[in-house]
């Protein structure tokens, strides 16, 4: 049975068109799918390298950034470091006397201080 | 045992040893997936771009996402639409589309569209080549995304449903696009023939 034509003058353009029938080769052109693999891979390993270099830089950057803080808190860290000088006796009593355990710690104890 | 009894492709182990970096596994998943990235490329393709070139390009993004992969589709379906996509994305960049000009046609294209115009006959048989070199000429006036989805409708004859599922386009989006692609080609065939009448 033939097909009616379509007075669509597009329609009965591609109903001819369709006719065509592509015949040309489908398999890989040689060396095609042995290039393209190995680009892939490439490219998965530029990325990995890519990660690795950021990490290394990342150290360095940590590194350095705690060098510059010990050096900018080195005087601190020498005073925390050393003990404090030994009073005379007076002054080291009055320091006693004064000492309150966890006093600037303890939220009761300001709290009781300042009530008294 | 015949010589031809070929054993059928492990898709889904190939997938792993691929994922496993395994480049011999890469190399024929390429060889198996080129005849159908081919057959689209070819059927799609952007002009001033080799078709070596835009399969190759295809199976890199293949590659470069296959991480992403979850198997909601088969895989071919999953290449092809990455092979649609990236056909597409060619076409859009070629943002130039040459002016169609009756006379550019060769002797036989022009024979073709006269017939289709003006009589109600078949075309002939032995017309058919011109009538496809023709077809791709009118669809290049078009916008890339109307083109592939006259491309996908009324050469490959796909359902709305497939071309949403080969595009990634909702299937009104897809309509709009046809009817606006097909009143584009009317108004080129009119323009034709008052050309020719004139």
């Amino acid at each position: 049975m033939k097909i009616p034509t379509p007075h669509n003058p597009w329609l009965r353009l591609t109903q001819a068109a369709r006719q065509v029938q592509d015949d040309r080769d489908t398999a890989a052109p040689y060396g095609f799918s042995t290039r393209v693999a190995a680009l892939a891979f490439a490219v998965e390993r530029h990325r990995v390298s890519l990660v690795d270099r950021f990490a290394l830089r990342a150290l360095g950057v940590a590194g350095l950034a705690a060098l510059l803080s010990v050096v900018v808190n080195y005087s601190e860290l020498v005073a925390q470091a050393v003990p404090a000088p030994v009073a005379t006796v007076a002054s080291a009593t009055l320091v006693v006397a004064d000492y309150e355990p966890y006093a600037h710690d303890d939220a009761v104890s300001i709290v009781l201080n300042l009530a008294d | 045992m015949p010589d031809d009894d070929v054993l059928p492709f492990d898709l889904a182990g190939c997938l792993t040893r691929v994922r496993g970096n395994n480049q011999q596994a890469a190399r024929d998943l390429v060889e198996h997936l080129y005849p159908l990235v081919i057959r689209i490329v070819r059927a799609h393709l952007p002009r001033r771009v080799p078709e070596e070139d835009l399969a190759q390009e295809v199976f890199m993004k293949m590659f470069t996402r296959l991480q992403q992969y979850q198997g909601a589709v088969p895989f071919p379906h999953w290449v092809s639409r990455i092979a649609v996509t990236t056909c597409i994305d060619h076409l859009r960049a070629q943002k130039r589309r040459p002016e169609f000009r009756w006379a550019d046609l060769s002797e036989n294209e022009a024979q073709v569209l006269d017939a289709v115009m003006t009589n109600s006959d078949d075309v002939p048989a032995n017309d058919a080549m011109a009538a496809h070199e023709l077809v791709h000429t009118l669809l290049g006036q078009l916008k890339p995304d109307d083109q592939q989805v006259i491309r996908l409708l009324d050469l490959e004859q796909k359902t709305i449903a497939e071309i949403a599922l080969l595009t990634g386009w909702n299937q009104s989006l897809i309509k709009v696009r046809a009817f606006r692609a097909r009143r584009k080609l009317r108004k080129l065939f009119q323009d034709l023939q008052r050309k020719e009448h004139a």
